[in-house]
């Protein structure tokens, strides 16, 4: 047998669906006939309807981000790239002075202009 | 701009970004910063919403080149905001979820002015600052699923997707999360009622 505690857990999440529209059905109509005949699960029906409410008017409240987070994810995508580009550049002068190196000590029997 | 237009928009955009474009990044930060705002300030409160938003634009540079397209790109924005945000509250997210225990089912009265006009009694300053206190003692999770469906407007199959979830799990947690919302909405406003009287 279910405890007591979860029962009322368990009839409290089904209300909730049915207030959120979302039994449909044969459930849906047992938590009707659930809620006609007590006055309690009626009270937490309407209780849920007030809730949902709210929840929906603060969620179509707009919000801004503060502009520090913007100029902050920006700046940093900035530096970020930034430093890819000198990794890169940094990267490329290192490798062609390798190469230079590796020609003149004759390391290597290509051309340094590209050719064989 | 039309949805369809606007997420071809944001995948073009994602695409430069990708490529290192900084331009198109700043604009995709434009266009969606709100979104990510919004959803902190819900899930971690006035705080933490901030320092996690900024968490957030940083995660999505760097893996921006792992953003493919499959899904759009505030589905996409929508999972990395809400994994930044869990895991802010990571060890929070192991505390157990506000219990019922009381013998009658909660009851959350109507506001004063009644139902004439339940938006503005719903916006007052005070009812914000119940409903940011009833969202934190509900269970990390399971406050985000809710802030997904009642809040953002999100469908379940949509949600599974941010949560990387089964569908049943997603509904189940959205469940729970209204449940106990509940319960801590009624139990705010009933300290409020004490201390109005005290």
């Amino acid at each position: 047998m279910m405890p007591v505690g979860e029962q009322r857990w368990e009839m409290l999440e089904r209300i909730g669906a049915y207030a959120a529209g979302e039994l449909e059905g044969e459930e849906a109509r047992e938590v009707e006939q659930l809620i006609f005949e007590r006055p309690d699960y009626r009270r937490l029906a309407e209780s849920y309807a007030r809730m949902l409410v709210m929840l929906t008017t603060l969620g179509n409240e707009p919000v801004e981000a503060p502009e520090a987070v913007i100029n902050y994810a920006v700046r940093r995508a900035y530096v970020s790239a930034f430093m890819r580009s000198a990794e890169d550049f940094i990267g490329a002068i290192g490798r062609s002075y390798l190469n230079a190196f590796v020609y003149y000590l004759g390391l290597r029997r290509e051309s340094y202009e590209g050719g064989t | 701009m039309s949805s369809a237009q606007g997420r071809a928009s944001d995948q073009a955009l994602a695409i430069r970004a990708s490529r290192g474009d900084v331009e198109a990044f700043r604009q995709l930060v434009q266009e969606h910063s709100g979104l990510v705002y919004r959803v902190a300030l819900r899930i971690l409160g006035m705080n933490d919403a901030q320092d996690a938003s900024q968490e957030v634009w940083v995660r999505v540079w760097r893996n921006i080149k792992n953003f493919r397209g499959d899904s759009a790109f505030s589905t996409w924005l929508y999972r990395i905001t809400v994994n930044t945000c869990l895991s802010v509250r990571r060890k929070e997210s192991r505390r157990s979820e506000k219990e019922y225990g009381g013998d009658e089912m909660p009851f959350l009265p109507e506001p004063p002015g009644g139902d004439a006009d339940p938006e503005a009694a719903a916006l007052s300053a005070e009812r914000r600052v119940e409903i940011q206190a009833a969202l934190g003692h509900v269970r990390a999770e399971h406050r985000a699923a809710l802030v997904l469906r009642h809040m953002e407007g999100l469908s379940y199959a949509e949600i599974a997707q941010v949560l990387d979830v089964p569908d049943g799990t997603a509904k189940g947690w959205v469940s729970r999360g209204r449940a106990a919302m509940l319960v801590a909405l009624v139990e705010e406003d009933n300290r409020r009622a004490e201390g109005t009287a005290g």
